[in-house]
C-alpha cells in the first residue's frame, strides 16, 4: 500500500457558532458513497441553520465533478425547499478553479452567492501587502542580509538544497540566496500579486533562474508536503494574527530532518542614542499600534516557544542587531523614514489617533533618524532568528 | 512533451490512477510557467476529469496513452483510450456541443437538474470553466483520441 492510501484526503466540518460548513483537501471520489459522512454533515447543517449557511471551500485543493455535483445538488435542493435560507460560498483567490466552478451556482439559484475570500483572513495585513511597504522591505533586506548571509548556514542553508521562501514579498531575499548559496530550487510564495509581479520582472530583467514565484496563502498552501530541505519565513509570522497556522504549514512542507527558519522583531527594543527616551517611547507605541491590528511585532523572543509548540526539535535561536554602522547610515535612516510614513501615517489614522499623539509618535522616528545620522550616534534594530528541525 | 502509456486493464484497476497521473503530469508540464504551483493545480483539476471519463468506460482491453505538450500559453492533452464505435459517436457529439454556443446553458442545466454528471457534462465543463477547446481525432482500432487545448496561463488571475 502506498503513502497515498494513508493520507487524509479531505476533511469536512461544521461550526454551529458561525453557521459554517467547511470542506478542505482533495475530494476525488469514484462514487458518491465515499462522501456519505460529509454529505450527511451538510444536510444536518442545512436542517439546523437559520438565515445564512456559509459554505467554506477556500481550502479545497481539488474536487472532481462527481463530488461537486453531489454537494451542489444538496445546496440547490435546499434553496428550492427553503426560500428563507441563503448560502454564501467562500472560495479562495489562490485556487483558480474554485471561484469559476462554484461561481456558476449563483447563476442557478439567486439565494446562492459566491465570495472570493482571502485578505480579510489577516486583519491589518493590507497595510503591508500592497504598495507602500515595498520600499521598506527592499532596504530592510539589504541591511539584514549582511548578517543573515553568515547566519543562514548555521540553520541549514547549503548549496544544492531545495528550499521554499514563504511570504517572500518582492523576492529580494530569494535572489540573494540564489546568488550566494546556489540552492537547486527555490519556491517563493507570497500573497501580494503586486510584489510577485515585481519579483518576476526582476527575475526576467536580470536573467535569474531557479526561482519559482507563486501566489498563495501561507496558512494553506498548494505546495506538497515534505518536499523542502529548508523553509524560510522572514518577518512574517509577526504580521499574522494566528502565526501558529502558518507554522503548521511550514512544518508540513518541510522534509523530515529539514529545517524551518524564521526571523521576527521585538519592535519595542529598537534603540538609539542620543534621544533614547523619545525613541524608546515611540517603539513601545509601535508595538501597541500593531497589536491593535492583531499583529505581534514583539514576537521575536517568542519564536522558541512557537517552534516547540509546532513540533520542531533541535531549536536554535540567535539575535543580531542591524545598526547605522552597517554600511551606509542613510540606509538605516531611509528604513526608519519609511516606517514613520506607514505607522504614523495610514495605520495611526486608521486607528483614530489624534494629532497630538501622531506628532509625538512621529518625533520618535525622527529622533531615531537623527541618532542614525549623527556622527557620534548609534541606532539599532534587533532581529531574532530561530530555526527548528522537523523530526525524522 | 510528456507521455504516459499503460494498459487499460492496469489503468482501470484502481481509481487513484486518475489522481496519480493528473497530479504527476500537472507538476511536470507546469515547470517554468509564470506560477507553476497554481498552474499545476488548475491543470490537474482539468486533466483529472478527462482521465475519469476514460476510467469510467471500464474497458479492460487496449491501451491508454496520455500525451501532454506545451504550445505557447496553451497546454495540449491528447488522451487515447479504448472506445467502441457507439461511444465514438457519443464523443463526437459531446465535443461538438462543448464548442457550441449553448455549452454554458447545457452545463448549468446539468448542475441544476442532474443527480450525477454525465461524461458529456464533464467535457462541457472543460469548455465552460477552463476555456478548453476540444476535438476528436481518429485512431486505428477500437480507440479514440480526445485532444484538449487548455489556455490555463491566462486563467490564473
Amino acid at each position: 500500500m502506498s503513502s497515498y492510501d494513508f493520507l487524509p484526503r479531505f476533511k469536512a466540518r461544521y461550526d454551529a457558532n458561525s453557521q459554517e460548513f467547511a470542506i478542505s483537501g482533495v475530494v476525488r471520489p469514484q462514487a458518491i458513497d465515499e462522501l456519505g459522512p460529509s454529505i450527511a454533515l451538510l444536510r444536518d447543517a442545512i436542517d439546523r441553520v437559520r438565515g445564512v449557511l456559509y459554505v467554506n471551500v477556500r481550502r479545497l485543493t481539488q474536487m472532481n465533478n462527481a463530488a461537486f455535483h453531489a454537494f451542489s445538488r444538496i445546496i440547490i435542493d435546499a434553496c428550492r425547499a427553503r426560500p428563507d435560507l441563503k448560502f454564501v460560498v467562500i472560495t479562495s483567490s489562490v485556487v483558480g478553479w474554485t471561484s469559476r466552478k462554484f461561481g456558476r451556482l449563483s447563476g442557478i439559484e439567486p439565494n446562492i452567492t459566491v465570495e472570493e475570500y482571502d485578505s480579510a483572513f489577516y486583519p491589518g495585513q493590507g497595510f503591508l501587502e500592497e504598495g507602500g511597504f515595498v520600499p521598506i522591505l527592499r532596504t530592510q533586506t539589504k541591511m539584514t542580509w549582511r548578517h543573515e548571509r553568515a547566519i543562514l548556514p548555521r540553520h541549514g542553508m547549503r548549496p544544492g538544497i531545495v528550499m521554499a521562501d514563504i511570504c517572500c514579498g518582492i523576492g529580494d531575499f530569494a535572489v540573494l540566496v540564489q546568488k550566494e548559496f546556489q540552492p537547486s530550487r527555490i519556491v517563493a510564495l507570497d500573497h501580494s500579486i503586486s510584489s510577485l509581479d515585481y519579483a518576476r520582472r526582476v527575475m526576467r530583467e536580470f536573467d535569474i533562474r531557479g526561482i519559482e514565484y507563486t501566489y498563495g496563502d501561507a496558512s494553506e498552501m498548494l505546495l506538497d508536503e515534505a518536499q523542502f530541505d529548508l523553509v524560510t519565513c522572514r518577518h512574517s509570522l509577526q504580521i499574522f494574527n494566528r502565526p501558529e497556522l502558518i507554522l503548521k504549514e511550514l512544518y508540513r512542507i518541510c522534509k523530515p530532518g529539514g529545517r524551518v527558519y524564521i526571523t521576527n522583531e521585538k519592535n519595542s527594543h529598537c534603540l538609539g542614542e542620543p534621544r533614547a527616551e523619545s525613541i524608546r517611547w515611540t517603539y513601545n507605541e509601535v508595538a501597541k499600534l500593531f497589536g491593535h491590528f492583531e499583529m505581534d511585532v514583539e514576537l521575536g523572543p517568542k519564536s522558541r516557544r512557537y517552534l516547540v509548540e509546532a513540533g520542531f526539535e533541535d531549536i536554535r535561536v540567535e539575535t543580531f542587531m542591524v545598526t547605522n554602522l552597517d554600511g551606509d547610515p542613510q540606509d538605516f535612516a531611509d528604513v526608519v523614514a519609511a516606517w514613520a510614513d506607514v505607522y504614523a501615517g495610514e495605520m495611526a489614522t486608521r486607528r483614530g489617533d489624534g494629532p497630538e499623539f501622531v506628532a509625538r509618535f512621529r518625533q520618535g522616528f525622527q529622533d531615531h533618524i537623527f541618532a542614525a545620522l549623527h556622527p557620534k550616534g548609534y541606532a539599532g534594530w534587533p532581529i531574532w532568528v530561530a530555526s527548528g528541525r522537523r523530526p525524522q | 512533451m510528456i507521455q504516459i502509456d499503460m494498459e487499460m486493464k492496469a489503468f482501470v484497476s484502481a481509481w487513484k490512477h486518475c489522481d496519480y497521473i493528473s497530479t504527476y503530469m500537472a507538476r511536470m508540464i507546469s515547470q517554468t510557467r509564470s506560477d507553476s504551483v497554481r498552474h499545476s493545480n488548475l491543470f490537474s483539476s482539468a486533466f483529472n476529469e478527462l482521465l475519469e471519463v476514460a476510467f469510467r468506460t471500464r474497458h479492460a482491453d487496449g491501451e491508454l496513452a496520455c500525451k501532454v505538450s506545451r504550445h505557447g500559453a496553451t497546454d495540449r492533452i491528447e488522451l487515447t483510450f479504448t472506445c467502441v464505435p457507439e461511444e465514438r459517436q457519443f464523443y463526437g457529439e459531446a465535443v461538438a456541443q462543448a464548442a457550441g454556443s449553448g455549452a454554458r446553458e447545457r452545463y448549468l442545466n446539468s448542475v441544476s437538474g442532474d443527480i450525477a454528471p454525465s461524461r458529456e457534462v464533464v467535457l462541457l465543463e472543460l469548455a465552460v470553466d477552463y476555456g478548453a477547446t476540444l476535438r476528436v481525432e481518429e485512431v486505428d482500432g477500437d480507440a479514440i483520441k480526445l485532444v484538449v487545448d487548455l489556455p490555463l496561463e491566462g486563467l490564473q488571475n
